[in-house]
């Protein structure tokens, strides 16, 4: 019922809540993510921000929100979005807000803090069973610092800790089943570039109680190597090679959201970004090339074989 | 000791241009410290980087305060406070801009009494060739100095960027020695400066200051979006433009796409362009289903806008 409010591009919000004139890079598909979110869970918000790029939103006296903002350390987020929750509770429990006034606390933060640096204190906070959402901008590495390697870095690209430029030879973690194997209220997946999969969720989630993530893929021209302008374009690209499936999970549930049909090879997403340069030039590394499409054939394998059959 | 400033924005090479001196510096003989100003790495915005040479130990430290040389890879930056270009340049200190403009306009600009000089651009650079102007700057700054010889700016850019593609090598030693070349006649302007050492620090005169109210030091900002107060779109180098005839008002297309919260619907629906915010990352250009949004350069877009003015 709730997911009525985003059926067309043209109910998408046409005025952001979110602030112009932040100090994120050009083209940075985590403000996109960002703003898109915002503008569906509103102005009643409250965001606990671990640090990371998207500290730099508010530098006093400058704030892009229409609300408060808590900057933590990397590893403390949940903890602060927790102490937040209770002193709503408090208040709420006084009857010195009403119902109407009460806020979402909502965490956000970078894959450095999410999947590596802050990750017991976000395993804490779903043991707690904390009502919270958990808004997770992944660059695939830590990129205010210039992109280095982080858990969430993918097979075989290049980081700036790369000193032998050799590709980043693990794999990256997979923390929306790590969050699903905490059984929390919710779990998706999303991508700034899709805005009309990631409205639906997040009017889905908001509308939930308990813990909930949003794990947004946020296409990075500085960390990534590619001119700003084409975002949106390796966005769509990273859904339809499938190497970002959109998904989501709710009571005990994982059901994707996209079944990218054909699915493109994923050469054609790795190809534009300078990170993945030298899986091209100057010879093609087929068993390189061949890993990193194996893992999505993998992936999609019993899915594509369950929708052949239905 | 010679110590050498550029300033930039993310994206131009800034720091690789700092590498490209350092080394240079190093095969003359040099000791040498090259660095980057940490700080959040973004396109776009202000970026600086330092080297320093002596040919003995060098035992300062930390960012550079009086320049022999400062470096300007875009003059958009001059009259940014931020960005620091000004920040202790004196009287024997040579500021090299790359500009389209003259010297003598740069010399009334600034009023500055050291020596000014424009490196103006071998080629109208197009946005994929931006990191060039790193490579430009940097033999530029090495032929300022007199010490260094083209064949050691050609090895440094050789050595600093042997992890590229070797088209891309070629084309960066082309430009470097373009550049060295065309700075020829101004060979050695560049004095070193002296030595500093703490002894000779004026020791500032400290005031107290009394421990203010928490109200005061710390006050809380109540109002919303403030951010729209900072002025992004000075980052821009190319301008959205609309073109309304083959525009067909799909605003949350290009409104929806645009991360900076710069694309609104007009009264006749047509997307309004928030210049003073729009980072210019083209997003919209590249979305827009009719291609009614075009790029150009935003020093044309400016130059067209005083023209209208005028007439």
């Amino acid at each position: 019922m709730t997911e009525a409010r985003f059926q067309r591009m043209k109910d998408l919000p046409s005025t952001h809540l979110l602030g112009a004139g932040t100090a994120m890079c050009a083209g940075c598909g985590g403000l996109a993510a960002v703003t898109e979110v915002y503008d569906v869970l509103g102005e009643n918000t409250v965001f606990v921000n671990a640090a990371g790029c998207m500290t730099l939103l508010s530098v006093y006296p400058f704030t892009p929100f229409r609300g408060s903002w808590l900057y933590t350390a990397m590893a403390s987020a949940p903890a602060g979005a927790q102490g937040v929750r209770d002193a709503l509770d408090i208040l709420r429990a006084k009857g010195r807000i009403t119902p109407e006034e009460d806020l979402q606390v909502v965490v956000l933060s970078g894959d450095g803090a999410a999947g590596g640096i802050g990750l017991s204190a976000t395993s804490a906070a779903i043991d707690r069973g904390l009502d919270f959402i958990y808004l997770c901008y992944d660059n695939e590495g830590y990129g205010n610092t210039g992109q280095q390697t982080s858990s969430a870095t993918p097979h075989g690209a290049l980081t700036a800790t790369d000193a032998l430029r050799s590709g980043f030879a693990g794999w990256k973690k997979d923390l929306f089943a790590i969050w699903v194997a905490n059984k929390p209220a919710y779990a998706a997946t999303v991508i700034g570039g899709e805005p009309l999969d990631l409205a639906r969720k997040l009017e889905k989630a908001r509308s939930m109680d308990g813990p909930r993530m949003i794990l947004a893929l946020a296409p990075c021209p500085a960390g990534w190597g590619y001119d700003p302008e084409h975002s949106v374009e390796i966005a769509r690209l990273a859904v339809k090679t499938g190497i970002w499936p959109l998904k989501e999970y709710a009571d005990g549930e994982t059901v994707h959201t996209r079944l990218p049909h054909p699915r493109q090879p994923v050469e054609n997403y790795l190809k534009l970004q300078g990170r993945f340069a030298h899986l091209f030039e100057p010879a093609r590394d087929e068993p390189r090339l061949k890993e990193i499409q194996d893992a999505v054939d993998a992936y999609w394998a019993p899915l594509e074989a369950e929708h052949a059959g239905g | 000791m010679y110590r050498i400033r550029f300033h930039g924005r993310g994206g131009q090479g800034m720091k690789t241009a700092s590498r490209i001196l350092g080394t240079a510096f190093f095969i003359e003989g040099f000791e040498v410290q090259d660095a980057q100003r940490y700080g959040a790495e973004r396109r776009g915005a202000p970026i600086f980087a330092y080297v320093r040479a002596d040919r003995t130990a060098i035992h300062e430290r930390g960012v550079i305060g009086r320049p022999d040389l400062v470096v300007v890879a875009d003059d958009t930056l001059v009259p940014v406070s931020a960005a620091g270009v000004m920040q202790g340049i004196g009287p024997d200190t040579v500021l090299l801009i790359d500009s389209a403009e003259s010297e003598k306009t740069w010399r009334e600009r600034l009023n500055l009494q050291g020596p000014i000089l424009v490196l103006p651009r071998l080629i109208p650079l197009e946005p994929s060739e931006m990191a060039y102007v790193g490579t430009e700057c940097a033999a530029a700054a090495a032929c300022l100095t007199g010490i260094i010889s083209l064949a050691s700016v050609r090895q440094a850019v050789q050595q600093e960027l042997a992890y590229m593609k070797a088209g891309v090598v070629d084309r960066n030693v082309e430009i470097a020695s373009g550049a060295f070349a065309r700075m020829a006649a101004h060979s050695g302007i560049v004095q070193e400066g002296g030595t500093t050492s703490h002894h000779d620090r004026t020791v500032p005169s400290w005031v107290d200051l009394p421990a203010d109210d928490i109200g005061e030091s710390s006050p809380a900002i109540y109002g919303a979006a403030t951010s729209v107060a900072v002025r992004t779109g000075l980052w821009r180098s190319m301008r959205p433009v609309v073109d309304t005839s083959r525009c067909n008002r799909c605003t949350w297309i290009c409104g929806s796409f645009c991360p900076d919260s710069a694309i609104a619907r007009g009264s006749e629906g047509y997307p309004q362009i928030d210049l003073d915010h729009c980072k210019g990352c083209m997003i919209c250009v590249a979305q827009c289903p009719p291609h009614a949004i075009v790029a150009i350069p935003e020093a044309e877009a400016v130059a067209q806008e005083k023209e209208g003015a005028a007439s």
